[in-house]
């Protein structure tokens, strides 16, 4: 073959995976929509919250999975989110879509007030700086009790559809959420694809070979940093809409470290990895709580390290190599 | 008037100096090479060039101050380091590493003919252009590496150990390749190289470094004549 005929066949053959990818997004979507009319409002419930787990694994992953960071703290960025909205909510009276906003910005906020000194730190220390702010922030919240309702948390009302929706609560919590989630993906992905997105990389890969090409490692890490928790945050603030109530008791560490497995687990690095993630996150505790009641700490470890074990680069890699096994026997035959 | 001016520059890792007050400079689109033993200074130096490392002194290029610049705003100014041991982005495509190295360019004018100008100089890359990078020869790694310096449109190209790790034939096509593009596009070169031999092979001048010091300094021709110095310094007969 000629090497132009070589191009124009990769290029038609790229065109028509990226028409397959189309319709394959346009059918989950559709599958997305059509689910919660089908599913009892528990199911709806726990679907909404696995979008929810998937926009702040989605944030965790730019941090980590894209730029190379670690962070042990991103509870906190999820708790500060969800108590903006709830604060927002109690208090002042605000209406529902204006905390989402507030919610994002206090979390970028205070993602870019760790992002600096983080700049400075690598590896097992940044771990440390970022697991520490998930460990002071739960007697924070108990602290002001005025403010946060301390350890009794903040209990509010859940938002309600509007009529010519004609949806249950479930649904349109569903759907808020879901709208929310797809438009954190697009941008991030679009993000990711542009000239930002390969400094992240660069900077993940080797970072002085990224700095010496021009790219200020300082001003990428924080801003990755910020964006990250921001995502976090707003996930956060959904998690206010959908529970209706937060004590500082559900954002203790475990649930940084559950993140951070759940995206491990789930795909370090990969576009599908959050959303896998935060199935994972979302199901195989109350899995694990039917096949052994004692002990569904051990089942949830054990099934942790099997995923590692069987796919290193985690569900989204073992899919992904599924799919190639799937494609190669096809053509065989 | 020199492009690059190198004045008493000191520099080194914390408390200890590397460079003891180096001074060089290099004419525009000249190739400068750097020679000495292990452990003189040669990366160090490169690395003060690019800001990599901080030093004092001074280090002017085009007549633009660079020392106490951080290396992304000297990358800005045109100094493109390909440093030891490459920098491949090994999970990024090879085109996404070419991308990256117009990364510091605003706009998009000129990317595509850049990419297409670098394809002219290494031909083995274009077939490769959507394999991850990791997945290449050390030949073609470091070929992908002066590729993507070059996507900088570099006044200064500074190369640390091209031939590291390669194997003889493919150094000698590296250094040609080298010697194209500096007549070419008319780029100011400074190279790092145990293989003395072949940097001199290409360079107009060159300069021996002995403990983070200059010892001696000469057109390449005159370098290569010095039979003491090949012996003492370049640890081969000429």
């Amino acid at each position: 073959m000629s090497e132009a005929a070589e191009a124009r066949a990769s290029g038609s053959r790229w065109r028509v995976a990226a028409n397959r990818r189309w319709i394959i997004m346009a059918l989950l979507l559709a599958l997305t929509c059509y689910a919660p009319f089908q599913l009892v409002p528990f199911r709806v419930f726990q679907f909404t919250m696995v979008l929810i787990y998937a926009v702040a694994l989605l944030g965790l992953n730019l941090l980590v999975g894209h730029t190379g960071q670690i962070s042990l703290g991103h509870g906190a960025y999820f708790a500060v989110g969800a108590y903006t909205a709830a604060i927002l909510l109690h208090s002042w009276h605000v209406p529902y879509p204006a905390t989402l906003p507030a919610a994002a910005v206090a979390a970028f906020a205070l993602g870019l007030a760790f992002g600096v000194p983080a700049v400075r730190l690598r590896g097992l220390y940044l771990a440390l700086v970022t697991l520490a702010i998930a460990i002071f922030l739960v007697p924070l919240l108990k602290r002001f009790e005025s403010v946060t309702g301390g350890s009794m948390g903040l209990t509010l009302a859940k938002p309600v559809p509007p009529a010519w929706t004609g949806l249950a609560e479930d649904q349109w919590l569903y759907f808020l959420t879901l709208a929310v989630a797809v438009v954190a993906f697009l941008v991030t992905r679009s993000v990711l694809r542009s000239r930002v997105g390969r400094a992240l990389h660069a900077i993940r890969d080797n970072e002085a070979a990224a700095e010496v090409m021009g790219v200020r490692l300082s001003f990428y890490k924080t801003l990755s940093f910020a964006w990250s928790a921001m995502l976090a945050g707003i996930a956060g603030c959904l998690y206010t809409w959908v529970i209706g109530y937060v004590s500082p008791d559900s954002f203790v560490v475990t649930l940084s470290i559950t993140l951070l497995a759940g995206l491990v687990v789930g795909g370090l690095g990969s576009y599908w990895g959050p959303l896998l993630g935060g199935l994972f996150v979302m199901f195989v505790p109350s899995i694990s709580q039917s096949v052994n009641d004692a002990a569904p700490g051990v089942v949830f470890g054990l099934l942790i390290i099997a995923v590692m074990y069987v796919a290193p680069t985690g569900l989204a890699g073992l899919a992904g190599r599924a799919a190639y096994s799937i494609k190669k026997t096809l053509r065989k035959e | 008037m020199s492009e690059l001016v190198v004045t008493d520059l000191v520099a080194g890792y914390g408390d200890a100096k590397v460079l003891h007050g180096l001074s060089l400079t290099v004419g525009p689109g000249e190739i400068c090479a750097i020679l000495g033993p292990n452990g003189a200074g040669k990366t160090t130096l490169l690395r003060a060039l690019s800001g990599m490392v901080r030093g004092r002194g001074s280090v002017r290029l085009g007549g633009t101050e660079l020392t106490g610049r951080s290396p992304d705003a000297i990358a800005r100014r045109g100094v493109a380091h390909v440093p030891e041991g490459r920098g491949t982005f090994m999970p990024l495509t090879v085109e996404e590493n070419l991308r990256l190295g117009a990364y510091v360019r605003r706009g998009r004018t000129g990317v595509e003919a850049d990419l297409d100008r670098i394809y002219t100089y290494f031909p083995a890359l274009k077939p490769r252009l959507r394999q991850a990078a990791g997945s290449l020869s050390g030949g073609e790694q470091q070929m992908l590496a002066i590729g993507r310096a070059l996507m900088l449109r570099p006044r200064l190209l500074l190369l640390d150990e091209p031939s590291l790790g390669l194997a003889p034939l493919v150094t000698r096509e590296l250094f040609r390749i080298v010697r194209a593009i500096n007549e070419q596009e008319r780029t100011t070169v400074v190279v790092v190289e145990q293989n003395a031999h072949l940097a001199l092979g290409i360079a107009q001048q060159a300069h021996v470094l002995e403990t983070g010091r200059i010892v001696l300094s000469g057109t390449a021709e005159r370098i290569r004549a010095d039979e003491q110095v090949a012996q003492s310094y370049l640890g081969y007969r000429v």
